[in-house]
């Protein structure tokens, strides 16, 4: 039986979560405060964590923070009443796997949490080297030359895959549809515009020719 | 902001500057050329001119370069001063609405939560009600956020902007509505045409979203979604075959809690949060007439400016 770490303060939520976790077949073990979950996240082997992000003492993000810096690759899920674009950025920032703000329908919960659990099953690519390119994929963050530049979250997603295939050149259809999930018909210079965005981050850094144009193909990160 | 404020008044005070500058130097010039008379006419005379006047515009120079550096700064402190207050102000405002907007979700959380996770255990004959417990507690938190957003200033700044193509919200918008569009009975047509712009992919998702829920309530049998590339600007469109909205009513639709049908379905925010989307994309929103003859909703974006 998988095990499931709830860091939440509100005991009717908590309840209410270990409620619906259970129905899933999922144990649940519920913690009220941010030192006692981060306890049991270093301490204790859980499948995946749901963390909310205001706690008393220690919030959510110190919590995920924290255990990522202590190299605990488990799962988490960030749970906020707040939907603003700073809460959702910095909790991806710290370290969590999704971000769902409250209040919740259980059928997204139980999904959301389903599909980090699965991420949990492949291999943990902590970071990834390219020639100078460091890409950290836990921390999302990229540096060129030791120097760290700033991507946006769809940018570092393409600069992940981009890295993640290194010297394989990638169709602009493999790119939508690994990045973006569009399955229209016809064309889009969407992929272009990401490209030469990131060219010109890198290039500030001297790394504007290492994202080559395959012609006719697409694009491929050079080894 | 401060820097641009500050910049506007240095521009205007050099503005000012160079005209009494020039204004010195003609007046010092004249003066100069009455008071040697007749005389000026020799090249002596002539020569002492220009090396007199060249030495006026030394003068003038030295009294101006201090002025402008001096200035440059005052302008600085007086922008800032000027500013400051007005971002300090949108900033609580920002953390007002957020702590608010904590504060009202936290107990809707409890009671959706709570209401869900009984339903499982409750009695058949109350399953319905925790649903609708739940249901409302949803509906509630949704008009919270959308009170919170139309309560700030429809700016780019309130949004996390990246290149977005319009084709991929209408694509992803037809696939979250299918459900409901079977439910109702009606056919969702799709021409999803490549448009870059520089957006808030969540938000454009909310607005396509909330346009096509309208659309759906009004349809008979059809609703289209596209979107597509225009000399005006990207344009997603959402067009249904239902009644369609008189000239008159079209500027009222998008107001805050303004229903069409006293129905009870919606919460009256829908087209005001798409008109809100709009603006702080710098765009607009407008009702015509569509070609399936309902109402035909409009949204043009400027493009990309990298595409």
């Amino acid at each position: 039986m998988m095990r499931i770490l709830v860091i939440e303060d509100n005991p009717s939520i908590a309840d209410a979560i270990r409620q619906m976790l259970e129905g899933q077949k999922l144990a649940a073990n519920v913690v009220g405060d941010g030192e006692a979950g981060l306890d049991h996240l270093l301490r204790q082997s859980y499948d995946a964590a749901i963390v909310d992000v205001m706690l008393p003492g220690m919030d959510g993000f110190a919590v995920a923070r924290s255990a990522r810096a202590e190299g605990v690759q488990t799962p988490i899920l960030m749970l906020t009443a707040r939907d603003g674009v700073e809460d959702r950025v910095k909790g991806l920032d710290c370290g969590a796997d999704d971000y769902l703000v409250k209040p919740f329908v259980e059928e997204e919960l139980v999904a959301r949490l389903r599909a980090i659990l699965r991420r949990g099953d492949r291999p943990v690519v902590a970071a990834i080297d390219v020639g100078k390119l460091h890409v950290d994929i836990g921390a999302r963050s990229a540096a060129y030359d030791g120097k760290r530049i700033e991507f946006g979250a769809t940018e570092f997603r393409l600069l992940e895959l981009l890295a993640r295939n290194a010297g394989i050149a990638l169709s602009r259809a493999q790119i939508l549809e690994r990045i973006w999930d569009y399955d229209f018909d016809g064309s889009s210079n969407i992929v272009d515009v990401y490209v030469s965005q990131l060219r010109r981050k890198l290039k500030k850094f001297g790394g504007g020719s290492i994202i080559e144009t395959v012609w006719g193909v697409g694009y491929r990160l050079t080894t | 902001m401060i820097l641009r404020t500050a910049a506007l008044y240095l521009a205007v005070f050099i503005c000012v500057l160079l005209a009494l500058s020039v204004g010195a130097y003609a007046f010092v010039e004249r003066e100069y050329a009455s008071l040697m008379g007749p005389a000026l006419g020799t090249p002596e005379a002539a020569a002492g001119m220009t090396s007199a006047m060249r030495h006026v515009v030394a003068t003038i120079a030295t009294i101006d370069l201090p002025l402008v550096l001096v200035f440059g700064l005052a302008s600085y402190a007086l922008a800032r001063a000027a500013i400051a207050p007005v971002e300090a102000a949108r900033e609580r405002e920002r953390i007002f609405a957020s702590d608010a907007a904590h504060e009202l979700r936290t107990p809707l959380a409890a009671i959706a939560s709570v209401a869900q996770a009984s339903r499982a255990t409750a009695p058949p004959e109350s399953r319905a009600a925790f649903e609708e417990i739940a249901r409302t507690a949803l509906d509630a938190s949704e008009i919270v956020s959308g009170l919170l957003t139309l309560a700030r200033d429809p700016r780019p700044g309130v949004l996390q902007c990246e290149p977005v193509d319009l084709a991929g919200v209408v694509t992803a918008c037809v696939r979250d509505l299918n459900g409901a569009a079977s439910a109702h009975g009606v056919r969702v047509e799709t021409q999803p045409g490549s448009a870059i712009v520089d957006g808030d992919e969540r938000r454009l998702r909310q607005l396509a979203a909330n346009l096509a829920e309208n659309a759906l309530r009004y349809a008979r049998t059809t609703v289209r979604i596209s979107s597509l590339q225009t000399p005006r600007g990207c344009e997603l469109i959402v067009e249904d075959d239902g009644a369609g909205i008189p000239e008159a009513e079209r500027e009222r639709v998008f107001a805050r809690f303004y229903r069409r049908e006293r129905d009870g379905t919606g919460n009256g925010l829908g087209l005001a949060i798409v008109r809100w989307i709009a603006l702080a994309h710098r765009g607009t929103v407008t009702v015509r007439e569509a070609s399936l003859g309902g109402a035909s909703f409009v949204v043009t974006l400027p493009q990309h400016p990298d595409v």
